[in-house]
């Protein structure tokens, strides 16, 4: 079980395949205890033989370029439209972590995705419990993909 | 057993018994994503028969006081061991209501807890669910159970 490399192909793949925008990234920073600022984010929890939150964290207009590419159009302000499409990108990344998860057989359920958007809020992770954060680079900026995971 | 009843019990369970404070319920309401200001929220996820969000939000003056009366500690700025107490928070409380939907212990099974703050951010509802918080009153503040379930 690899999750940086997982969460780096999972996340290539609902880039280049449902939203197409190039992604690319150096690869995880270092596991700890990262705690992240940001202005957007949609999460996910995966329960089951590995527990786990999923987020994507990012700056509100990254957000509404991604949800614009993902619906081929263009947003100016971060409506329901832009909180559910980044909420379904959290949702098929996580599609992507549980399907490589089971070929490990470690079977995991997904929840449904929540967004979270502010002014600037902190999200940190339980002492106990792994951490990976991968930033990945858009040509417009950048964006974070963070899982949370502890095994049952 | 209503949901509003089973917030309560299992909200003053712990209280009560884990953090050793009093915790006053008040009325329920349909919650509608208000933003929250300067507070800190912890978080965990619902997946299975029931799938949905346990959320806690605590002005940050009272999650400073919650957290040192479960760690039993003098807390004056908010720290990891803050961030991390709340978090468990919304662990146990979980556990409680899951306890409560899910008698056999088989069908629910939760995700690990998140904790949030900042001085203001907004909590969406997920599509397709209900929202219900249950305000809370301690003897010097307040906080928020908020269960979003589909």
């Amino acid at each position: 079980m690899d999750i940086a490399k997982y969460l780096i192909e999972s996340t290539e793949e609902v880039f280049n395949t449902m939203i197409f925008m190039e992604v690319s990234t150096e690869g995880c920073m270092s596991e700890g205890k990262e705690s992240i600022f940001s202005h957007f984010s949609a999460m996910i929890g995966l329960s089951g033989d590995l527990m786990a939150m999923i987020s994507i964290h990012c700056d509100a207009y990254i957000a509404m370029d991604i949800a614009g590419a993902m619906l081929c159009t263009e947003f100016d302000d971060v409506d329901d439209d832009v909180k559910d499409a980044m909420g379904e990108v959290a949702n098929m990344l996580a599609g992507g972590m549980k399907s490589r998860l089971l070929d490990d057989n470690i079977d995991t359920t997904l929840a449904i995705p929540t967004t979270v958007m502010g002014k600037g809020y902190s999200i940190s992770s339980p002492k106990r419990g792994n951490r990976v954060v991968v930033p990945f680079d858009l040509t417009q900026g950048r964006f974070f993909v963070d899982m949370k995971y502890s095994m049952q | 057993m209503g949901l509003e009843q089973t917030i309560i019990d299992a909200t003053k369970d712990i209280f009560v018994n884990m953090i050793m404070m009093g915790a006053t319920p008040g009325t329920p309401y349909q919650g509608k994503g208000e933003a929250l200001i300067d507070s800190v929220t912890g978080m965990i996820n619902l997946a299975g028969s029931h799938s949905g969000l346990l959320a806690i939000h605590l002005p940050t003056q009272a999650a400073l006081e919650v957290s040192g009366s479960f760690l039993d500690l003098e807390i004056e700025e908010l720290d990891d061991d803050v961030l991390d107490s709340i978090g468990e928070l919304a662990n146990m409380l979980a556990g409680n209501i899951k306890a409560e939907l899910d008698p056999t212990g088989s069908s629910i099974q939760l995700s690990i807890p998140t904790t949030m703050h900042g001085d203001q951010y907004n909590i969406e509802r997920i599509a397709g669910t209900s929202s219900l918080c249950v305000p809370f009153y301690l003897d010097d503040g307040d906080f928020v159970i908020e269960l979003q379930l589909t």
